[in-house]
């Protein structure tokens, strides 16, 4: 019992992290029209640049924040420019192997310029238990949810008070009807694109503290996991995908409970299979997407 | 001056090559009959084991382009887990030939048919939904396949593989060296390709296009979309699994990195850079790819990179492939048709403004 219940504050923690992901995921398919493939090389890189920015100037999460959200963000811009810009109009398989084609290239060039093996992630929150009960949570766990919770809530801030927040929603619900009244739908998409991305590059820096290692070869099964989540919400719907990742960081961790941790991403892709088969359009009331 | 002549040059060619297409149209009959002599007297020009691994890893990636092609480019599904199904033929093959001890013939049918309905019970959840499903589905489902392949240990061996799998045998002779097993993968090739030849032409692949062109008018028209749309999928996992299965006994060990994710896109990046919906594309993009793999194996990391950039610039420039050519045309008049309606809207909307 003890043990199931540390396991459930562990998923809780790291469906935390999945959730981040999953926003960021949804926010691009919503405002670009279509699914990328590029997400978990976005959240890789979101890793590495927390990791660096680390290991040359001390050890301030902020910082970290702040560099591997602007590096998702570039990498987002590049994306787009790439996978997205010109291709809006053509079949849609042309952007699906567009986004494919650019995470293999990005996968490899950085097994190439920062190695092909593990890296031990620098300590930044300071390893410290709490006891409630039978219950411990570190105080890295607290750091990691409460940041998902600050970005959650200003991302829906952003969406519902600002001028720019409200455009992207209006891109995302209907590309013609945003160009009839006036929006810049290139640049709106280029700019919710980068969001996301940098959204993701969050998610990177909190699973890069949280398991203590980075990898270049991280986010193949991350990026799936972020789409697996926001398919559970509909694939569009910011609110349904963060609980969507909740579900699966609590699935994953409370399987492993079963069986033994080698089994961990089997629990996740079987998972999404039995929600496809039974509920294919998620949690949401219907199937948002056109994609 | 110079313009108009270099346009008469550029016409002559064209014309040119015009007559060429014509003259190989015409004689198609001969030129396969000269090109199979010409594949079947290979080995006896050439006592290098590499030349020939590398014309068996040609046939062997025709074969799962080719698989991977009639589930992609003939029915428009989008599968992304052909190294699953890969997977899944190489280790039965591996496991029936050293487990149960049967003969490989016998194991071959087999095997592809074991892949063909585990195939089946993947594509079921997302017959009725729209593709990008079955391309997250059958990509998790690779992963699956492979972390099943490492974990489960009673089975297949787990990190060790399994080792020692027998070779088959023809009437008596070993199929063991490379010169032996050139034979074995050119003669499954041509099998492979004959019979989806005759697959396509007939009714279920003319149900199989129409459901890419449009698959509510397929369905109209009285098309089982859904089931011609499994039956494709099982056909595609089918020769996948026959694939894995001649793999098992020539590399004689398996083991999980064989199939990861990586093997996966290799194989997609054939069939985008021959070209889709073609037979000759996964052929032209296999012969690519693997020329490509052994030119490049000098830059080792680099390898990769350079296929992602291939990919890259084949759909920016030629989403259709080298040898594509049906699919580029529908895409081209769709895209002019959204253009145009968007072109309407935006005059509305000018005028509506004035």
């Amino acid at each position: 019992m003890e043990y199931f219940l540390n396991q459930l504050i562990n998923g809780i923690c790291q469906g935390a992290i999945y959730a981040l992901m999953a926003i960021g995921y949804s926010v691009v398919v919503g405002v670009v029209g279509m699914v990328t493939f590029t997400h978990g090389e976005v959240i890789m890189i979101g890793a590495f640049a927390a990791y660096y920015i680390f290991f040359w100037s001390g050890h301030h999460i902020l910082i970290g924040l702040v560099a591997s959200f602007l590096a998702s963000w570039i990498l987002g811009y590049f994306v787009y420019k790439v996978c997205y810009e010109r291709f809006f109009n053509a079949p849609r398989h042309v952007s699906l192997l567009l986004t494919i084609g650019f995470s293999m290239l990005i996968k490899n060039l950085a097994q190439i310029v920062f190695g092909p093996n593990q890296k031990p992630m620098l300590d930044i929150i300071q390893p410290k238990f709490f006891h409630l009960g039978y219950v411990q949570i570190s105080q890295l766990q607290i750091v990691i949810m409460a940041t998902v919770v600050i970005m959650a809530t200003l991302l829906s801030l952003v969406f519902n008070n600002t001028k720019f927040g409200i455009m992207l929603k209006a891109v995302s619900q209907d590309k013609t009807a945003s160009y009839l009244v006036g929006i810049d739908v290139k640049r709106i998409a280029m700019l919710g694109n980068s969001l996301g991305c940098g959204l993701g590059g969050i998610a990177g820096l909190l699973l890069a503290i949280y398991y203590q290692t980075i990898q270049a070869t991280m986010g193949g099964a991350l990026g799936m996991k972020a789409f697996a989540s926001s398919v559970l919400g509909g694939l569009t719907d910011v609110r349904f995908s963060a609980l969507g990742g909740l579900c699966i960081g609590i699935i994953e961790n409370l399987g492993i409970t079963v069986t033994t941790a080698s089994y961990r991403d089997i629990f996740a892709f079987s998972f999404l299979i039995l929600v496809l088969i039974f509920r294919p359009q998620g949690f949401a009331s219907k199937i948002g997407a056109k994609v | 001056m110079t313009e108009q002549r270099s346009e008469k040059k550029l016409n002559t060619l064209r014309s040119s090559l015009e007559s060429l297409q014509l003259w190989v149209r015409h004689n198609r009959g001969w030129l396969l009959a000269a090109a199979f002599v010409l594949l079947c007297i290979i080995p006896f020009f050439t006592t290098r084991s590499y030349v020939l691994g590398v014309l068996c890893r040609i046939f062997l990636y025709s074969i799962l382009a080719g698989a991977l092609n009639t589930i992609n480019g003939y029915s428009g599904q989008f599968c992304l887990g052909i190294a699953g199904f890969f997977a899944i033929g190489a280790y039965s093959e591996a496991i029936l030939s050293t487990a149960a001890k049967m003969n490989f013939w016998i194991i071959l049918p087999i095997a592809g048919l074991i892949t063909a309905v585990i195939s089946l019970l993947v594509a079921l959840p997302t017959l009725k939904m729209q593709g990008i499903y079955l391309a997250i589905v059958t990509l998790g489902f690779s992963e699956i396949v492979r972390l099943l392949a490492l974990n489960w240990t009673p089975l297949t061996g787990g990190p060790m593989g399994i080792k020692g799998i027998p070779v088959p045998t023809f009437f008596g002779i070993a199929i063991r060296t490379s010169k032996h097993f050139y034979y074995l993968y050119l003669v499954m090739a041509i099998i492979f390709i004959f019979t989806t030849s005759r697959v396509i032409k007939s009714r279920i692949g003319r149900a199989w296009m129409s459901i890419r062109e449009d698959e509510l008018a397929s369905k109209s028209l009285g098309v089982f979309t859904s089931r011609y749309k499994a039956l494709n999928f099982m056909y595609g996992a089918f020769w996948a699994g026959i694939a894995g299965a001649i793999y098992a006994p020539y590399v004689r060990f398996i083991d999980s990195t064989y199939f990861t994710l990586d093997e996966g896109w290799n194989i997609l990046s054939m069939m985008i850079i021959g070209g889709q919906g073609t037979l000759i594309g996964p052929i032209v993009g296999s012969v690519i790819v693997n020329y490509l793999t052994e030119l490049l194996r000098p830059i080792g990391q680099w390898r990769m990179v350079a296929f992602a950039l291939l990919i890259i610039i084949m759909m920016w420039s030629r989403p259709q492939g080298l040898a594509g050519t049906s699919s580029s045309i529908i895409a081209a008049k769709k895209d002019r048709r959204l253009r145009r309606r968007f072109a309407t809207k935006q005059e509305a909307c000018n005028d509506t403004a004035v």
